[in-house]
């Protein structure tokens, strides 16, 4: 006996405890990494079998083995390339009927097959009964029962994997197609005809899978057989040959016939209860996706999701803000110190570098509780209800019943974010729709977009504060969905799209272990994702606002300022006893001592661990505490020449910020952008805004607070600063600017997850291209053509809004021609699988 | 007219939130030994708190002075006699009140 180790792959259906088998086998000992080249994860475990070394590999759970969804490709193309020596294809035993749709799948590929009959527990609990020893005869393969949940039945379980993976299987299942069987068998010899190409894949599957017209079969076919064209040029014949023998189609026929065996073995081997009783899901059920029940429930729990985790984890977030906070300062520690005007490279960049980081940490608390959330709603079953509610809605709109989801993480309602959004798009079966989805989701409400929002809203909506922001709120949504069908019936026509079959799987109470598991492993791969592209983006971003930098006369310019402001001060000194213990290049660091002494307090609220605080920096430098502590008469006054000097340096710096900014190649990007974007009402100031909020979202309020140069004196708020400061702007202006920030892509964190999702960069280009020129398209239509016709900003407000609507509605009512007649049988069958 | 029923349902999504910005706002307060405070604002993500408005009540919770943050985002004010607290409103849902037991010097 050799000891190689055996690669075993784990196949199952969703629902089917397939998570818990494996880690029944694997304990412990497993590894999370992702499949080549696609999002999905890939999880890997080891364990022995009969005293050899056996690496098992989770493959996505998926209904199917067509090339639909990337979970299935990627099912497939693992047992196709990478061989495993056996499959363990776990069946949820108290649903037989459906599980052995993938079970007569994976037979067909050749591999051999053990099929482990799990969650006998549940299956015993509703009085089924599955003849085990029965089915392992029929299928000539090993069937063994197990209870994933309690871990019994994993010894037979390696046993047989050990047995079969030596000897092979007693004797291959192969499904009969009864008319179909000649056909496969010409092809079979067809591709099984070339000596090279024989070994790449089993022919028998590869027959059947040309004859269903599977696209990625095609393209097997062409890498691997020489004479490819004229085997496609046969296998289209025989389709059609077989199309008009038969009166349907050879997809169809195959698909029918898999169902029907599924359901004669179901027949053959599976008992159930006499009386059939309706089960407590069933009974959920009339509720849940009842006509009219069922939207009200679906509203009431995207509420409490809202409420959960964007009001109290906003609320758990500004408590564990210190924590950030405190990073934050640690690093400022450990840089060089700063200056007075600039601060050493290494001090600025690493300063952006962990706000830029903290900044997307702050988010952590709602997303933990978000994923949470989510794991609970998957875990119980709610969420393919919830699609189900909304898939036909969301049909008319090129989407699908899954695009849910992503679209509320987004912020259907305001408050989301796109990166997750983008993320969760994973699980959508259907090609197209994913697409989709992932296209028109960044168009969503986001967090960041909204200070920008509320700016605008202030300052030129003040007396329709509320209505504005309803507009902006929901106009979003009706701009997507159009945009969504139109996408679906240009770009993404000839996009493979999947009939929605989802199952519905009885309600569980979801554990608190394993919701709390997949809420910190979504959690992590978020972490990891996204702070590593948010530091190499803070990097990008800080050269292109920084550099180049301001030209030596206006540095020159400032630094005289600097020095007759450390000269005023120093004249304050000269009059108090305080002269000749500071000398011109204290100030500086006197500057700092009060800086540092101010944020060591910060947050202190007990007065004895604040003298304990100043006792230390009286300690460090007794003549800096002296004035920073007001000590004496000396002291009171030098304190109050000291606030001069801080106050200038503040104002110093943010003015050189600002003017650098201008300046920087960003800043003249925008001006390039202005005799384009004037139409649409935008200067260039606004373009640099924009600019820089796509690079670093959280940027768009505070640059245009540092745009708009809110001057040190009197203070005054931005949206004071841009009705000062624009004079030419109106309403209008400002709804151009809002519809455009909803409309372009939030930030680049974002676009890189497209890309990620996507796995193509040309679509993040894509969606680049198209949302910044849609969106400079609609600004354009509002602000021009509201300034033609005479509108109002409320007036153009709600015609468009009306325009919206329209558009939905008419887009609503296009038939989609679809790809998706091809599909097969089964193209709705939401209520499959409850029954049994 | 099943279509006008789900975009109703969707409305209704929307009319049912509020807006919530989800960086969060800060504040401390310190005392400047002179009779006066100062309180520091600013937001998570890095954003200028200029402009912000600020109360300062008394124990009962009669408003003593109303102020905004200045362009520093700081805001100074005497400091009064006996219980007080300083707002920080930036907004619904953006609120930090700091008790003035709670300032120290």
């Amino acid at each position: 006996m050799s000891q190689e180790k055996l690669l075993v792959a784990l196949a199952g259906q969703p629902n089917c405890g397939k998570t818990t088998v494996f880690n029944m086998l694997t304990g412990a000992r497993q590894h999370v990494a992702n499949y080549p080249g696609v999002t999905v994860e890939k999880k890997s475990g080891r364990f022995s079998a009969e005293g050899r070394p056996v690496e098992l590999v989770d493959l996505p759970g998926t209904y199917s083995l067509t090339s639909y969804s990337l979970e299935e490709r990627v099912a497939r193309d693992f047992i196709l390339y990478d061989k495993p020596r056996a499959i363990i294809n776990v069946a949820d035993a108290s649903n037989l009927k459906r599980n052995l749709y993938l079970t007569l799948q994976l037979f067909e590929m050749g591999v051999p097959v053990v099929l482990n009959l799990n969650m006998m527990d549940v299956a015993e609990r509703r009085g089924i009964g599955v003849d085990a020893r029965g089915l392992q005869e029929y299928f000539g393969s090993p069937v063994v029962p197990t209870v994933g949940k309690k871990g019994s039945g994993a010894p037979q379980l390696k046993a047989a994997v050990a047995a079969l993976a030596d000897a092979g299987p007693a004797r291959a299942f192969a499904v009969d197609y009864g008319p179909l069987e000649p056909f496969v068998a010409e092809i079979g010899d067809l591709v099984a005809a070339d000596p090279q190409a024989a070994g790449a894949y089993p022919s028998r599957w590869l027959a059947i899978k040309l004859l269903e017209a599977d696209a990625e079969a095609a393209n097997l076919l062409a890498r691997h057989h020489p004479e490819a064209a004229e085997v496609m040029e046969r296998v289209q014949a025989l389709r059609a040959r077989f199309e008009t023998e038969a009166g349907l189609s050879a997809d169809r026929h195959i698909a029918f016939t898999r169902h029907r065996l599924c359901a004669d073995i179901f027949r053959r081997f599976v008992t159930v209860p006499g009386e059939k009783r309706r089960t407590l899901s069933d009974k959920a059920d009339s509720f849940v996706c009842h006509r009219f029940a069922g939207p009200v429930i679906l509203v009431l729990i995207l509420l409490g999701l809202y409420q959960i985790s964007i009001v109290f984890g906003g609320w758990v977030a500004l408590q564990v803000w210190p924590v950030w906070g405190s990073l934050e300062s640690f690093t400022e520690g450990l840089l060089p110190a700063a200056g007075f005007l600039d601060d050493p490279l290494l001090r600025s960049l690493g300063m952006w570098t962990v706000k830029s980081v903290t900044a997307i940490l702050n988010y952590l608390p709602i997303f933990f509780l978000l994923f949470a959330l989510i794991a609970i709603l998957e875990d119980s079953g709610y969420m393919p209800r919830m699609a189900f509610i909304l898939d036909r809605l969301f049909r008319r709109f090129g989407l699908h019943g899954q695009s849910t989801l992503p679209l509320i993480l987004g912020g259907v309602y305001v408050g989301g974010c796109a990166i997750p959004a983008v993320m969760a798009t994973k699980a959508i079966p259907d090609e197209r729709a994913r697409l989709a989805t992932i296209l028109v989701a960044p168009m969503m409400n986001c967090l960041a977009k909204v200070p920008l929002y509320l700016i605008l809203i202030s300052a030129y909506f003040a007396d329709h504060a509320g209505m504005a922001m309803f507009f902006i709120a929901t106009v979003t949504l009706f701009m997507a969905l159009p945009v969504a069908k139109a996408l679906s019936l240009t770009v993404l026509r000839r996009r493979e799209s999947a009939p929605f079959i989802m199952e519905m799987p009885p309600y569980h109470l979801p554990t608190a272990g394993g919701v709390l598991r997949r809420a910190l492993e979504r959690i992590w791969l978020f972490v990891k994702k996204i702070v590593t592209v948010v530091v190499a983006v803070a990097v990008i971003v800080f050269m292109l606002i920084n550099f180049p930098n301001l030209g030596r006369e206006r540095l020159e310019d400032y630094a005289a300022r600097r020095d007759a402001a450390v000269d005023a001060f120093m004249a304050e000194v000269d009059k108090t006893s305080f002269k000749g213990r500071i000398a011109p290049e204290d100030v500086l660091a006197l500057v700092l001592f009060e800086e540092d002494m101010k944020s060591a307090k910060r947050g202190v609220s007990d007065q004895a661990r604040a003298d304990a605080i100043n006792a230390r920096f009286a300690e460090a430098n007794p003549v800096f505490y002296a004035v920073v502590s007001r000590e004496g008469k000396d002291g009171k006054a030098l304190n109050r020449a000291l606030k001069g000097v801080i106050n200038t340096r503040k104002e110093l710096r943010r003015n050189m910020r600002a003017e650098r900014f201008e300046a920087s190649f960003l800043g003249v990007a925008g001006r390039a952008l202005e005799p384009l974007t004037q139409w649409a009402g935008f200067n260039w100031r606004i373009n640099i805004a924009l600019l820089s909020a796509f690079a670093a979202k959280e940027n768009s309020a505070a640059t245009l607070g540092a745009i708009y140069g809110i001057d040190g004196e009197g203070g005054g708020s931005v949206e004071q600063g841009m009705l000062a400061g624009e004079e030419g702007f109106t309403p209008l202006h400002a709804l151009a600017l809002m519809l455009f920030m909803a409309l372009y892509p939030p930030c680049i964190p974002a676009s890189i997850m497209v890309r990620m999702q996507t796995n193509s960069s040309k679509w993040m280009l894509f969606s680049i291209g198209y949302q910044t020129l849609l969106g400079l398209a609609v600004a354009t239509l509002v602000f021009t053509g509201g300034r033609l016709l005479g509108l109002s900003g409320v007036q153009a407000m709600w015609a468009f809004y009306g325009l919206c609507v329209a558009a939905t509605v008419g887009m609503a009512l296009i038939p989609e021609k679809t790809a998706r007649e091809l599909s097969g049988p089964q193209t709705r069958q939401p209520k499959e699988g409850i029954a049994s | 007219m099943k279509f006008v029923k789900h975009l109703l349902l969707l409305v209704a999504f929307c009319l049912v939130s509020s807006l919530a910005v989800a960086h969060s706002p800060l504040c401390d307060c310190f005392d400047n030994g002179d009779g006066t405070i100062t309180c520091e604002g600013g937001f998570s993500d890095g954003s200028s708190a200029s402009g912000v408005g600020m109360t300062v009540k008394d124990g009962a919770g009669a408003v003593l002075q109303e102020g905004k943050m200045d362009a520093n985002s700081e805001f100074s004010f005497p400091k009064p006699e006996g219980d007080y607290s300083v707002t920080f409103d930036a907004g619904e849902g953006h609120q930090v009140v700091i008790k003035g037991e709670n300032i120290v010097q």
